[in-house]
């Protein structure tokens, strides 16, 4: 007998798609000639709905459709945040309550990372910007460092093909001198080949510190002004915000929603300047198990707060 | 797959717990067809109408449990406060201080014109016994209307923004800021480092390259009279959860949390908020 949670979870998500084992009729609602026939008539009933649903997206999509697939009910296409930024925090405390190395926690967080990527493109997120490295966090011990950069750079090599199918564009942000040579050489080949990709722009902060991120573009400012390309008195906050390192090519440099994981409420350096209006989402999960759930709840706070208090800013 | 459910329901608070009529309607839907292949044409009719009552108010009955939680854990979290108020709990009495140096108080700046909740706020602060607290709204409507106040109280001292004041018989520094004082403020501070360069520049350093640190960045804002201390605790009121154009400089590890509209503030949560700050362990990404 399914469960009162699937049947939830199903028609939640997606209330034509019907489960083979959605329904268990009592005794009035079936006789026995129909009850033999049961399961078979009910996968058939399934795949007409599914064909019909199909159908219904081939021709949104040669209407001109966003390509977005359906979103769980609770979710509006039009109330989601463009760009989403993300604190991804616990991977340690995670394997230490499962009694797992410190390795296993970030290898579980891959997973949710990948989860997250796949959920931001198949509900039309259009930039997604993940804390993978702070500036700070070149403090930890060598090994677990190294075995970091080792990760980043197996992860990236491991999933250039997929960004260039799903239509992804990598860029790297961060201090990236920093980084040992061959996880240079693999960034650089990774963001080349995707830079024309603009599905989802994907932004990975690695050795990444927001202080550091105003410093330079403070600094390219003078450059700019040592070599006459600009007046110092016309340095402005635009100018600086176009000198950051999120502002590269991106439509939306500032983020909507910032989501950080683990419990802790604070955003660590990252994003300091770009996040003066962005909504805050702290979430007690760790982030190995920030999952489709989480990411829902995460974007329903956002668009709660879209609908309470963007039309009283719109009719002031 | 319960859980996104909860985790929907978990964000649309008491009002929406009706279900909303487009869903229904689709279950109406689903129920019809399920009923059309399965039951013989002569017991559709009795059943449709069992499966459509069946479901809809075991819809109702979810969306109500959940809200039912909801209230619940609202209604403690309002007892605490109370408790906390009334010195009932023995914790929250004697709130450990030496890690909260400095406390900011971002307010929305319509909310912010209620100078009698600020004036208790601070109150409350200074009774806890913090001793350096920020105010910030965006359009520096505490500025204008705190320092009017704070100017006709016992030993004004009034100073860039800043005012050391006498509250409950201790002595707390309280400094005023607005949306000036965050990006304009580096892109004043942009300014200093770009002139201070160039004239180095001009006396003979072979034209280098600019190279600015961050100890550069925060002495520059000192020069241009935006400097201060990083933050330990950063309080929110207002509709929004965001800090609202705080001075980014000064809030890299800062504490952030959302306590709601300053309408509805509470001693007790003031005090939670303090108290669960003082145990919090930082490691600085280290």
């Amino acid at each position: 007998m399914c469960t009162i949670d699937t049947i939830c979870y199903q028609w939640q998500a997606n209330p034509l798609h019907i489960p083979f084992c959605a329904i268990n009729p009592t005794q009035s609602l079936s006789s026995s000639r129909h009850h033999s026939n049961f399961p078979l008539q009910v996968i058939e009933m399934a795949k007409i709905y599914n064909e019909r649903e199909e159908k219904g997206e081939k021709e949104s999509a040669r209407n001109g459709g966003n390509g977005v697939e359906q979103l769980p009910s609770s979710l509006r296409w039009e109330l989601l945040p463009k760009h989403v930024a993300v604190i991804m925090d616990g991977n340690s405390r995670w394997a230490r309550m499962k009694g797992l190395p410190t390795w296993a926690g970030h290898e579980a967080g891959y997973r949710s990372l990948e989860e997250m990527v796949k959920l931001s493109c198949r509900w039309g997120i259009q930039v997604l910007t993940v804390y993978a490295f702070s500036f700070e966090n070149w403090h930890r011990p060598k090994v677990e460092v190294d075995f970091l950069m080792m990760m980043i750079e197996g992860c990236l090599k491991e999933n250039i093909e997929c960004f260039l199918s799903e239509g992804i564009r990598l860029r790297i942000i961060g201090d990236s001198s920093s980084f040992p040579n061959s996880l240079q050489e693999v960034a650089k080949e990774a963001q080349e080949k995707t830079k024309t990709n603009s599905r989802l722009e994907f932004n990975i902060a690695i050795s990444y510190s927001g202080r550091r991120d105003i410093t330079q573009a403070c600094q390219k400012i003078a450059w700019k002004v040592q070599h006459g390309l600009l007046d110092s008195a016309d340095i402005t906050e635009s100018l600086i915000e176009q000198e950051l390192e999120t502002n590269y090519s991106t439509k939306f440099p500032c983020p909507d929603l910032l989501i950080r994981t683990s419990g802790e409420q604070r955003l660590s350096n990252f994003l300091l300047w770009q996040s003066a209006y962005t909504e805050l989402f702290f979430t007690k999960t760790l982030w190995p198990d920030f999952g489709e759930p989480e990411y829902i709840e995460a974007l329903c706070s956002f668009q709660q707060r879209e609908r309470r208090f963007g039309q009283r800013i719109v009719s002031e | 797959m319960l859980k996104i459910f909860l985790a929907e329901k978990s964000v649309q608070g008491l009002g929406d717990w009706l279900p909303s009529i487009s869903s229904i309607s689709r279950y109406m839907d689903l129920s019809d067809e399920i009923v059309r292949v399965l039951i013989p044409p002569q017991r559709r009719v009795r059943s449709s109408k069992i499966l459509r009552l069946t479901l809809g108010s075991f819809w109702c009955l979810l969306h109500l449990l959940v809200n039912i939680v909801h209230l619940g854990s609202y209604l403690i979290n309002l007892l605490l406060y109370c408790m906390i108020s009334s010195g009932l709990l023995q914790k929250y009495q004697n709130l450990q201080l030496d890690k909260l140096r400095y406390l900011a108080i971002v307010v929305e700046s319509e909310e912010a014109k209620n100078t009698t909740k600020i004036k208790q706020l601070l109150g409350w602060l200074a009774a806890i016994g913090v001793k350096y607290v920020t105010l910030y709204d965006m359009e520096g409507v505490l500025k204008k209307s705190v320092e009017t106040v704070l100017k006709s109280s016992a030993n004004p001292s009034v100073a860039n923004g800043n005012a050391v004041v006498s509250l409950h018989q201790d002595r707390m520094t309280i400094e005023l800021l607005s949306f000036s004082d965050g990006k304009e403020a580096v892109a004043k501070a942009a300014s200093f480092l770009c002139l201070q360069y160039l004239e180095g520049d001009s006396v003979g350093y072979n034209k280098m390259e600019p190279v600015f640190t961050e100890t550069d960045v925060t002495n520059a804002l000192k020069a241009v009279g935006h400097g201060g201390p990083d933050l330990d605790l950063l309080l929110v009121y207002g509709p929004a959860r965001c800090h609202l154009g705080f001075p980014a400089w000064r809030i890299r590890y800062t504490e952030i949390v959302h306590m709601g509209s300053l309408q509805s503030m509470k001693y007790g949560a003031v005090v939670k908020a303090i108290y669960d700050f003082s145990k919090k362990h930082q490691n600085y990404g280290s």
